[in-house]
C-alpha cells in the first residue's frame, strides 16, 4: 500500500501569553493512502483544523513527524513548504477564499502563477470544464451562486493537478443542494484516483467518504470503514425539482 | 518568466482598484511634477546667465558713469546725463597693463526715430569703430562705423535688426535716410544679431552712430563719456584690472577716501553672483516643496498600502497556500509600490511639462526640459517606491498563513 500522508504523534500546542498553553492536538497518529476519500470529523474546537493545517503544510507541529509522500516535513524550510503546497496539495476553504474582482478564470490561474508551468490559462480552463464551470470563465465571485464559488475553489485545487485535496468545511456556507453538488464533485475526484480529505463537523456530511476518522479534544477517537458511502449524486436526484437560486 | 507574471498579475491588481491606485499616486504626481518644473526653470535660468555672460563677454569690464549701489540688479546702462568719465580717466586705462581693448561709448535711451511714416523708440550708442571688436559684432549687411566716419562727424548710422523690422518691414535700409530726434542720419549698415543685452533688453533694438556726431551733434555731451567698455586678455585678470581701474578713477576724480565712487564697475562674475543670489532662495525653497510632496507621497503610500496588508491578510493567506513563498509576497507588494511610483512619475513628469509650458507662456521665462530631469523623477520615483514600499511588503511576507486566512 502507498501512504501519501504518515503522521506519528502530532502534537500541536498554542502558547498564549506565554504561561498558558492549549493543547489542540495530542500524539495524533494517522495514516492515509494514496486514492482514499477520508473525513477527518470533529465538534468545533476538537482540534480538527489544526490537524488539517498540518496536514496540508500550512503549519508545522510543535511535537511528532509528519511525513508526506514519504518526505519527512518536519526538515523542510518555509520555501520549501510552500513547494509542495504548490505542487502535492489543494485546499479548498469554507469561505471559498476568492480574490473579488478577479474572474473565475484568473482565480483558478493564481496557484500556477507560482509555478513553472506555462500554459496557465489552458490549465485553469481544464479544471474549470472538471467542475462543470466551462460556461462560467469570466464571471466574477460576486455573480456566481455560492456553490458555483465553491466549485471555483475546487477547480484552483485542481489545477496543479495535486496528489491531495485537503477540504475544510467546504459545505459550511452553503445550503444542501449546493453542499451535495460540492461533495459529488469530491466524490468524482475520488473515483478518478484523487485524495480526498474533508474536515467537517457534520456526520451527514462525513458519511459520502470511505473512511470518518473522528477527533475530540485533541486526540482520535475513531477510525470508521464506510463499505457504502452516500452517494451525493443519487441524493441530489432524489432532492425535489428546484429552481436554482442567488443566481 | 515567473516575475513577469508576477509583475502583469500586480499591474490587473492595481487597475481593479483604480481609485485607491490613483489616490496613492496623487503625492508623487504632484512632488515629481514640483522636481520637474523647478529644474526645468532651473536649466532655463542658467542657460539664460549663461547666454547673458556671452552677450556681455566674459572677459570684458563695463566701466559705468555715476555711482550708486543697485542690490541684488545688474546695472543698467550709463546713459550720457549722467557722463562723468574724462578722456584722462579713457588714456589711463589703455595704458594698464593686460588691457586689449578700451571702448568709450555714448549712451540714451528711448530716443524717437523715424522713416518715412514709420516710427518707434530706440537706444542710440555713439561708438569708436573699436566697438565692433569689443562686443565682437560688426555689421552683417553693409559698413559699420569707420574712424572717417568719427573724424569728420558723420551723420551715418547703423541700425539692429529690431529697428530695422520696425522701420523698415520691407524695403532695403542701406542707403535710406532715418531721422534720430530732428537730426538726419544715413542708414550704411546692420548690426549683426544678438539677442539680449547684458541688462537683459533687446540689444537689437539699437541704432550705432560715430562717437563724435552722438557727443556734439545729438546728445550734446562734448566732454565727457557715458560708458567704457574694457576687453582685457584673460577672464582670470578681471579682478585685479578692475582694481587697478578703480584705483584711476577715484584718483582722477578727486575722491577722498571717505567718499564714495562715482562711477561703477561690473563684470561677468558679478552678474553671475547677481542672477543667482535673486534665483537661488527660489530654487531652494521650491525643492524643499517638491522633497515635502515626495515625502508625504511616500508616506500616504506606505499608509495604504498598511492598510491594504491588514484588508487583504485573506488573499495573502490564500495566496501563500496554493504555494506563494514569502519572498513571491515580498515580491509582490514591492512591485505594486514601484508601479505605484513609477507610474505617479510618469504622470507627474507629464503634468510637470504641461506646467512648465504653461509658465513660459504665461511669464515669458525660457525652461528647458531635459532628459537629466526624466532619468531624476524615475530615480527619485524608484527611490520613494523601494523606501516605503518595503515596510508593507515585510509585513504582508511574515503573514502566518493560518493566521491570514482565519
Amino acid at each position: 500500500m502507498n501512504k501519501i500522508i504518515q503522521a506519528k504523534d502530532i502534537t500541536q500546542i498554542y502558547r498564549k501569553n506565554g504561561a498558558v498553553t492549549v493543547k489542540a492536538l495530542q500524539d495524533v497518529s494517522v495514516d492515509i493512502e494514496k486514492g482514499e476519500f477520508a473525513a477527518i470529523m470533529g465538534a468545533s474546537g476538537s482540534g480538527k483544523s489544526t490537524l488539517m493545517n498540518i496536514l496540508g503544510c500550512l503549519a508545522r507541529p510543535t511535537g511528532g513527524e509528519y511525513f508526506l509522500d514519504g518526505e519527512n516535513v518536519n526538515q523542510l524550510s518555509d520555501d520549501d513548504l510552500a513547494k509542495i503546497r504548490n505542487r502535492k496539495i489543494g485546499f479548498v476553504f469554507q469561505l471559498f477564499h476568492l480574490l473579488p474582482r478577479t474572474d473565475s478564470l484568473e482565480n483558478v490561474e493564481l496557484p500556477l502563477l507560482y509555478s513553472d508551468r506555462s500554459d496557465i490559462t489552458k490549465l485553469a480552463q481544464k479544471a474549470l470544464e472538471v467542475v462543470g464551470l466551462a460556461d462560467r470563465i469570466h464571471h466574477y465571485p460576486a455573480e456566481l451562486s455560492g456553490g458555483q464559488q465553491q466549485r471555483v475553489a475546487i477547480a484552483r485545487a485542481l489545477v496543479n493537478n495535486p496528489e491531495i485535496i485537503l477540504a475544510d468545511e467546504p459545505t459550511g456556507n452553503l445550503d444542501s443542494r449546493a453542499g451535495l453538488e460540492v461533495i459529488s464533485v469530491f466524490q468524482q475526484l475520488h473515483a478518478e484516483g484523487k485524495t480526498v480529505i474533508l474536515v467537517t463537523h457534520s456526520r451527514e456530511i462525513a458519511e459520502h467518504a470511505n473512511r470518518i476518522i473522528l477527533i475530540k479534544d485533541g486526540r482520535i477517537t475513531g477510525d470508521e470503514r464506510a463499505q457504502n458511502p452516500l452517494n451525493a449524486r443519487d441524493e441530489l436526484e432524489s432532492l425535489p425539482e428546484e429552481t436554482e437560486v442567488a443566481q | 518568466m515567473k516575475i513577469l507574471r508576477l509583475t502583469t498579475n500586480v499591474f490587473k491588481g492595481l487597475g481593479k482598484n483604480k481609485m485607491r491606485s490613483f489616490l496613492m499616486m496623487v503625492g508623487v504626481i504632484i512632488g515629481i511634477a514640483t522636481l520637474i518644473v523647478i529644474l526645468s526653470i532651473t536649466q532655463g535660468a542658467n542657460k539664460k546667465i549663461m547666454a547673458r555672460i556671452n552677450n556681455f563677454g566674459p572677459n570684458a569690464i563695463m566701466v559705468h558713469s555715476g555711482g550708486g549701489k543697485m542690490r541684488g540688479q545688474i546695472r543698467g546702462p550709463s546713459t550720457v546725463s549722467m557722463a562723468n568719465l574724462a578722456r584722462k580717466d579713457l588714456q589711463n586705462i589703455s595704458s594698464i597693463e593686460g588691457v586689449k581693448i578700451v571702448s568709450p561709448f555714448q549712451l540714451k535711451m528711448d530716443m524717437p526715430i523715424k522713416y518715412q511714416s514709420q516710427f518707434t523708440t530706440t537706444t542710440v550708442m555713439g561708438v569708436m569703430p573699436n566697438w565692433a571688436d569689443a562686443w565682437k559684432r560688426g555689421a552683417s549687411k553693409g559698413d559699420f562705423i569707420q574712424t572717417e566716419d568719427v573724424e569728420l562727424l558723420k551723420k551715418v548710422c547703423v541700425i539692429g535688426q529690431t529697428v530695422k523690422k520696425e522701420l523698415f518691414p520691407d524695403s532695403n535700409p542701406i542707403g535710406a535716410e532715418l531721422l534720430i530726434g530732428k537730426v538726419k542720419f544715413r542708414v550704411q549698415g546692420i548690426l549683426q544679431k544678438r539677442g539680449a543685452s547684458p541688462a537683459g533688453t533687446d540689444f537689437d533694438n539699437l541704432v550705432i552712430i560715430p562717437f563724435s556726431t552722438a557727443s556734439r551733434r545729438l546728445m550734446n555731451q562734448p566732454k565727457y563719456i557715458a560708458m567704457i567698455r574694457v576687453i582685457v586678455d584673460d577672464p582670470s585678470h578681471l579682478k585685479i584690472i578692475s582694481q587697478q581701474i578703480s584705483q584711476i578713477l577715484r584718483r582722477n576724480h578727486h575722491l577722498a577716501s571717505q567718499e564714495e565712487d562715482d562711477f561703477k564697475l561690473t563684470s561677468s562674475t558679478q552678474i553671475v553672483k547677481m542672477i543667482k543670489s535673486v534665483s537661488g532662495t527660489l530654487h531652494i525653497f521650491l525643492l524643499l516643496i517638491a522633497g515635502l510632496s515626495l515625502l508625504v507621497g511616500g508616506i500616504v503610500i506606505m499608509n495604504i498600502m498598511l492598510i491594504s496588508v491588514s484588508e487583504r491578510k485573506h488573499e495573502i493567506g490564500l495566496r501563500k497556500a496554493v504555494g506563494a513563498r514569502s519572498k513571491d509576497i515580498l515580491l509582490q507588494f514591492i512591485l505594486e509600490s514601484l508601479v505605484i511610483t513609477l507610474t505617479g512619475g510618469i504622470l507627474g513628469f507629464i503634468v510637470g511639462i504641461l506646467g512648465v509650458k504653461i509658465m513660459e507662456w504665461v511669464t515669458n521665462m525660457p525652461a528647458v526640459v531635459s532628459w537629466e530631469a526624466l532619468a531624476l523623477a524615475f530615480g527619485f520615483s524608484f527611490i520613494v517606491g523601494i523606501i516605503f514600499g518595503v515596510q508593507p511588503a515585510r509585513k504582508a511576507s511574515r503573514l502566518d498563513p493560518v493566521e491570514a486566512l482565519r
